[in-house]
């Protein structure tokens, strides 16, 4: 009996080691253009040729899901909300708990639900505590990019992007859909996402820190600078 | 060895049954909100929060409860005064963390159930968030959410409070603000001689009467029975202080026909809770009446039942003021349920 219960243990523990190697895990890089986003004193430049620092740099992933097996299953992220800060390096990988192969597509939303922006406090992940709540203005801070331009006329020189909005006209949710190539038979071990911050300054709309240094509210400003984001993520490796 | 084991087995399912006794224990017990007669169906969604003895207990101690604030000097109740129907008392703006102001004025917390939206702009969407808004407020109380927790933690009352409120130790922002809701929620006033007018247990004396007469084709229209307010915000042409450039639900909605545009505040215990206004203003009804009939300078987003201002005589003045004088309930502001828990010295766990 004894050595019997011993076995199963024993199994059970193999099992798990293996299973954990296999399971699949996403990371997220942030980048500046080419280079590799360093807080605080590297500076960078944007498309208008304004100077800047980043930091701070964080946003919500929600809903994160991964279409594999060709199309024909669809993983999800067992955390509905998923906050990823730049300067806490565990929040930019994620253990997904399956081993995936052949996937043809990543979607998750940057944003919070309107429901959760309305139902009172939340908890874990959307904790306001968490700093990605506007307390004046009920709700979430969905993205935020905040640092210093020569080019910003604000105080200290500057910039902050706070952007949220769950209401109809004002939503700043963007629902993002990755397609995936990946020839291999094999199970991912590991997918990477990178992330471009000097998409927040182009693409839909111009934004130049020197007319717009400060976005701490739901609105245009907000939507435009939504539409400019929601283009700065890219997979760029699936091993 | 059968022995043994039977009375091994009985004892096991002795401690069983037990540890159910013990989670019974546990269980808080229910507290009824009453819905006074005649009154509509609460717009809080009590499912979501269940109002307990113990919530209310501990919403009531995190409401008294100084260390809430950045330098242990304001509790809510600093500014939410229950002598002046929680609201702050002769103060037309509130005092904040390190010789601040506020920039508006205390607002009475009373029959929130019923309210949708906070603060004079309507801004918060729900009371459980309302409450981050002051606490976190650098010319209000000043403090992290984070350092709040992290002093409630540490507090051996607060773990059992928080334990027997909730069933388990968690102690985070969304029961600290369900607790505080469940407080605030129970916060009715609903016992002024004029309710107990229209319940058929007191009469109005004359002025009385009379005032209420002329508060029914003059005021009733925005401070609607039974709340006195219809929730709305409405621009009532007070002209924009150029120190202070609020410009009222405009700021939420960024919509320019809601430019200057303020909560409907509820006139009930109106006599207590002067300043009026949403910047304090108004030290006494008598500047109110003034401004209606004389002061106010209508712009495009005034309300359209003041275009013409509001003509008023003294004599109506002087009705409407008596009329006003009984919406005062006493039993509510002097209602021990309400009061500041007796103080109790915390202990604090030091942690290393």
């Amino acid at each position: 009996m004894r050595k019997f219960i011993i076995l199963i243990f024993f199994s059970q523990c193999i099992y798990n080691t293996v299973i954990a190697q296999q399971n699949t895990v996403l990371k997220l890089v942030h980048k500046v253009g080419n280079q590799p986003l360093t807080l605080y004193t590297e500076v960078y430049k944007n498309q208008w040729n304004e100077p800047f620092t980043v930091n701070k740099f964080s946003y919500y992933m929600a809903h994160l899901q991964i279409v594999y097996d060709n199309g024909k299953k669809t993983y999800t992220y067992h955390k509905p909300y998923h906050l990823v800060v730049e300067n806490d390096s565990t929040t930019k990988t994620l253990m997904l708990q399956k081993e995936l192969k052949n996937i043809t597509a990543i979607k998750f939303l940057i944003g919070v639900d309107s429901v959760q922006n309305t139902s009172g406090v939340q908890t874990d992940d959307l904790d306001p505590m968490k700093g990605m709540f506007w307390t004046w203005n009920t709700g979430y801070i969905y993205a935020k990019l905040e640092g210093q331009s020569d080019s910003s006329k604000a105080p200290a020189h500057y910039f902050s992007y706070h952007i949220g909005g769950y209401k109809y006209v004002e939503n700043a949710a963007r629902k993002i859909e990755l397609a995936v190539s990946s020839n291999a038979q094999n199970a991912i071990e590991e997918i990477i996402i990178e992330a471009d911050i000097l998409k927040w300054f182009y693409g839909t709309n111009e934004i130049k820190i020197i007319q717009e240094p400060i976005c701490h509210q739901p609105g245009k400003l907000a939507l435009a600078i939504a539409d400019n984001y929601k283009n700065m993520f890219q997979v760029t490796a699936i091993k | 060895m059968k022995i043994y084991k039977v009375i091994f087995s009985l004892l096991c399912i002795v401690f069983v049954g037990i540890s159910f006794i013990n989670i019974k224990k546990h269980k808080p017990t229910p507290l009824k909100f009453i819905v006074p007669k005649g009154w509509p169906k609460p717009l809080y969604n009590f499912k979501q929060n269940p109002l307990t003895i113990e919530g209310f207990e501990l919403g009531k101690k995190l409401f008294y409860d100084e260390r809430l604030s950045k330098d242990s000097t304001i509790s809510c109740a600093s500014c939410h005064q229950q002598f002046s129907a929680f609201a702050n008392y002769d103060h037309n703006f509130s005092h904040g963390y390190n010789n601040s102001f506020t920039t508006r004025n205390s607002p009475t917390l009373q029959n929130l159930a019923w309210q949708k939206e906070f603060m004079w702009d309507g801004g918060v969407n729900h009371l459980d968030v309302q409450p981050i808004s002051p606490i976190t407020a650098k010319n209000e109380m000043a403090e992290t959410l984070e350092n709040v927790i992290k002093k409630i933690k540490r507090d051996t009352a607060y773990q059992r409070m928080f334990k027997a409120a909730f069933g388990d130790e968690t102690i985070n922002t969304q029961r600290m603000g369900k607790a505080l809701s469940q407080f605030m929620l129970m916060l009715v006033s609903s016992n002024s001689k004029y309710d107990k007018v229209m319940r058929g247990e007191d009469t109005f004396n004359l002025p009385e009467k009379l005032g209420y007469q002329i508060f029914q084709q003059k005021c009733v229209s925005c401070h609607t029975e039974p709340f006195f307010t219809d929730f709305s915000f409405r621009n009532i042409g007070m002209p924009l202080d150029a120190t202070l450039n609020d410009i009222g639900r405009m700021r939420i909605t960024n919509n320019n026909t809601d430019s200057l545009k303020f909560k409907v505040p509820s006139l009930r215990n109106v006599n207590i809770t002067f300043p009026y206004g949403h910047d304090g203003r108004f030290f006494a009804l008598s500047n109110l009446f003034e401004h209606y009939r004389k002061n106010m300078q209508p712009i495009a987003t005034t309300d359209v039942l003041l275009k013409n201002k509001m003509p008023l005589s003294n004599f109506q003045i002087g009705q409407l003021t008596a009329f006003l004088y009984t919406l005062t309930d006493s039993s509510f502001i002097t209602n021990k349920m309400f009061a500041a828990p007796a103080y109790t010295k915390p202990i604090i766990l030091h942690q290393h």
